[in-house]
């Protein structure tokens, strides 16, 4: 008779392999990272540019002049890079943060020299049509309408404001007239600054052979393009907030969102291995002391969850959810609870041997197939300058970190005057 | 290619198995022929209920979701019309653990008062924070009755309303476990650093002991074919016009699927496609256009939907549409054309190989559809279609008296109303 009541015996590898990328040095300079992985003939290829909206002049040029990079180029309009894209059946994308500017380039390998023919003159001699900047002005105001009628969308911009300030670059956001105050020539001066070969690392991954490389060396690797550019834009030095509590109204809305938080260590600061795990307790997996307490317990929320985001120059812990409008103040009240029990209570042997498990887990499966692998290998060269070592000493910690440590980090990352918590809601349930 | 091995315990329960060494991740997932269609018209939003009471605990296993991340393993599921899909991911080392915990819940669940409880409310958080705290988020339950009239079609996943699922009882939920959980109702696919020989000891282990069930045959209602044409115009506080046009379509595994879908392509995948080039780009109507087909396995629906710019009457938006589905009834579509959407559809569906788990998840669906080994063949049917075929599919699916329309008015924006 099988014994259904225990479970089988499992093992935690005890060493997990990394896979490195291969790192060639291209003749202009560039820096290319290879990863031969997988069975389909199918390759990404992914060009990261420190051109993020923290080097823009004016909101929204970032974002603007990665989208509009696809709108028309010397020798072919929107509409024939469109057509080709997609009669390759490739899929170019863009997409910005606050540090990076980033476009992506999905390809069957049969057509990877067609399709880098277009991305070439894509990324290196883009011309900002008028009459597509005009469409790209409309659309994007219009759907931005859209977005700030959502809770969460008020929540998170209310959080980071109050993180860094509306006027920081990590603290910004564009509003809808901004898309009409954008200027072709701004677009211009952003790409030929920021858009360029000395600004780029380019990972390359999927079923790579020799092919696949030496076409992306022929249209990227041979000669420099876009400006030499030494271009040093001022950060603006990070300062604590001082207003704390923010809540945007929303009368009709259903559910409220939440967002509690902090500036972080970056990742490269000795207790942010152990905030990794901390967060893992509080809020970073289904299993997780807020996901039980508020949703598996109170039915509060259908999700929650905590999360440290990685910025070039810190990390932010954020909490966020969205509940009943009715059950605000309760889960509130909840997210403290267990913000404070963290402090006081050592966490037990099974429930951090469980998280420790889990975590590995998790690192195991940022290596499941070619993409995941190039996510995490960009995500290393991206903050800690491609050090693996970052992954053994993030296992080392996982392994190794006590209660008593952990209690420790509570007690200095989360103490209650330091969050800042925003609420977008119904004011009828939070007076 | 991919390689695919199969067999079926004596249970009923089918197993596949596709070998892949170039990931240290197994992804293990479950799929049950069960989904929204099998509900009671009365109870609806029960077979995704039931998911949520799924990782409730077991008869031998009090904690699901514990036992997996104690092993590194990550779990999650969906339900839609036609099916309800577990998976897992997990260290190759840790296998086992799946099968313990899959096996258990299917023989028999807990059925816990506390679970159904908070799992209720979860659903109804769930259910606010897709369908009513979003702009255009109810758009679905405006649509499907609209739609269909009698099939189970006619309502969504999440159900017509909440109060369907604030009633659950317990009864229902042990009535319906038994009637539609079972090996012989399931399909099991294993992808990853695995072999066949592995997986049929590991399935024989845990899965062989638990009996076959009864499952009644699937007899749903069907849907009378439309007569003529549907208008609903709702106002909602949302900043902007949307026009939602939906056509009834073929079955999945209708011939005419695949040239079907190819039309959805041709008019919206891509930045190329014609209601992007014409609508948006050339005429400045819309902000955003789409169109698709839902996928279902019964008769499912081809999709249009466009949210308008401010300028823009629903009357010109409408008839902008139509004009595009009429070329594509009147005019043969070009060589060219054709072939970029066919390439483009075989890129999509490499990429979606490329992924482990989605990959795990294609071959049960394409089993539950009938054969694993068909998801091999797919590219070629695609490829098949020919410019004549495109034009007669077109015809039949865009008539007036075929289609449902939807007005949802921007308040705030009375001026351009309908006329």
């Amino acid at each position: 008779m099988l014994n259904r009541k225990s479970p089988p015996t499992r093992q935690i590898p005890n060493k997990i392999n990394i896979t490195k990328a291969e790192e060639i040095t291209l003749s202009n300079g560039v820096r290319l990272l290879v990863i031969d992985v997988g069975s389909e003939d199918v390759c990404r290829l992914d060009f990261n540019f420190f051109a993020g909206s923290r080097y823009q002049q004016k909101r929204i040029e970032s974002r603007a002049t990665l989208a509009m990079l696809t709108e028309g180029t010397a020798g072919l309009t929107s509409h024939q890079i469109a057509e080709k894209f997609d009669y390759y059946g490739s899929f170019c994308e863009h997409a910005t943060d606050r540090d990076f500017g980033k476009v992506t380039l999905l390809s069957l390998n049969k057509y990877l020299d067609q399709s880098l023919q277009v991305l070439e003159k894509v990324i290196k001699r883009p011309s900002f049509p008028e009459k597509e900047l005009e469409t790209y002005r409309i659309k994007g105001k219009q759907s931005l309408i859209v977005e700030l009628e959502k809770v969460t969308t008020l929540a998170r911009q209310d959080f980071f404001k109050g993180l860094f300030g509306n006027t920081h670059p990590y603290g910004v956001y564009a509003e809808p007239q901004d898309y009409l105050d954008l200027q072709r020539n701004h677009l211009i001066d952003f790409h030929h600054k920021f858009i360029t070969a000395n600004r780029c690392t380019i990972v390359l991954s999927g079923k790579i052979g020799n092919d696949e490389l030496n076409t992306v060396i022929k249209h990227f690797g041979e000669s420099n393009w876009g400006a030499e550019s030494t271009v040093l834009v001022d950060f603006p030095t990070i300062s604590t907030p001082v207003q704390k509590k923010f809540f945007s109204l929303k009368a009709d809305a259903v559910q409220s969102a939440i967002r509690i938080g902090r500036q972080l260590v970056d990742r490269k600061h000795p207790d942010y291995c152990g905030l990794v795990v901390l967060n893992t307790i509080l809020g970073g997996y289904f299993g997780s002391r807020l996901m039980k307490n508020i949703r598996e317990d109170k039915g509060y929320t259908y999700g929650i969850s905590s999360s440290i985001l990685t910025l070039k120059e810190l990390c932010v812990l954020v909490i966020g959810t969205e509940v009943g409008a009715e059950f605000t103040f309760p889960a509130l009240k909840e997210i403290y609870a267990e913000i404070d029990r963290l402090k006081v209570e050592p966490v037990s042997e099974a429930e951090l041997d469980l998280v420790r498990n889990y975590l590995l887990g998790e690192l195991l499966r940022s290596f499941d197939g070619a993409f995941a692998i190039a996510d995490s290998i960009t995500s290393l060269f991206e903050y800690n300058d491609l050090d693996y070592h970052f992954f053994e000493k993030t296992i080392e910690t996982i392994k190794t970190i006590t209660p008593e440590q952990l209690m420790n980090l509570a007690n200095v990352y989360l103490r209650s005057n330091d969050l800042t918590e925003c609420v977008a809601g119904p004011v009828s349930n939070l007076n | 290619m991919i390689e695919i091995e199969k067999f079926c315990l004596d249970n009923g329960l089918r197993v596949i198995v596709h070998n892949d060494n170039s990931t240290p991740i197994v992804s293990f997932n479950l799929l049950y022929d069960v989904g929204s269609k099998d509900e009671n018209p009365n109870r609806t939003g029960f077979a995704h209920l039931f998911e949520h009471l799924m990782f409730g605990g077991s008869a031998n296993i009090p904690v699901f979701d514990e036992h997996l991340e104690r092993t590194g393993g990550e779990n999650n599921a969906f339900t839609n019309n036609d099916f309800t899909n577990y998976y897992i991911t997990i260290p190759k080392e840790n296998l086992e653990t799946a099968f313990w915990l899959d096996s258990d819940r299917m023989m028999s669940l807990a059925f816990s008062k506390k679970s159904l409880d908070v799992q209720r409310n979860v659903v109804v958080e769930e259910f606010n924070q897709r369908y009513l705290n979003q702009p255009y988020g109810d758009v679905w339950l405006l649509l499907r009755p609209l739609a269909y009239t009698m099939h189970p079609y006619g309502w969504p996943t999440i159900g017509k309303n909440v109060d369907h699922i604030k009633n659950v009882t317990l009864t229902d939920v042990k009535e319906f476990f038994y009637k539609h959980y079972a090996p012989n109702n399931a399909i099991l696919s294993v992808t990853g650093p695995v072999n066949t020989k592995e997986i049929m000891n590991l399935s024989k282990k845990w899965f062989g002991e638990i009996d076959k069930r009864p499952i009644a045959l699937r007899n749903l209602p069907k849907e009378p074919k439309q007569l003529e044409s549907r208008k609903l115009e709702v106002e909602r506080d949302v900043p902007f016009n949307s026009i939602y046009k939906v056509f009834h379509m073929n079955s999945r595994k209708h011939e005419d699927f695949q040239a079907t879908d190819l039309i959805s392509d041709l008019l919206s995948n891509g930045k190329s496609s014609r209601l992007y080039q014409k609508l948006v780009k050339e005429h400045n109507l819309f902000s955003d256009i789409n169109a698709y087909i839902t996928g279902d396995i019964e008769e499912g629906l081809f999709v249009i939907t466009g949210r308008l710019f401010k300028d823009t009457t629903f009357k010109i938006a409408e008839m902008a549409i139509n004009n595009e589905l009429e070329s594509i009834k009147n005019t043969s579509i070009d060589g060219y054309e054709l072939e970029k959407v066919k390439n483009k559809f075989e890129s999509n569906f490499k990429f979606g190989e490329a992924n482990p788990l989605d990959k795990a998840m294609n071959i049960a669906f394409y089993e539950l559809l009938g054969n694993a080994n068909e998801i091999n063949l797919e590219v070629e049917k695609y490829r098949e279609v020919s410019a004549e075929k495109v034009k007669a599919v077109a015809s039949k699916i865009f008539t007036e008296t075929n289609c449902s329309t939807l007005y949802y008015k921007a308040k705030s924006n009375g001026s351009s109303s309908a006329e």
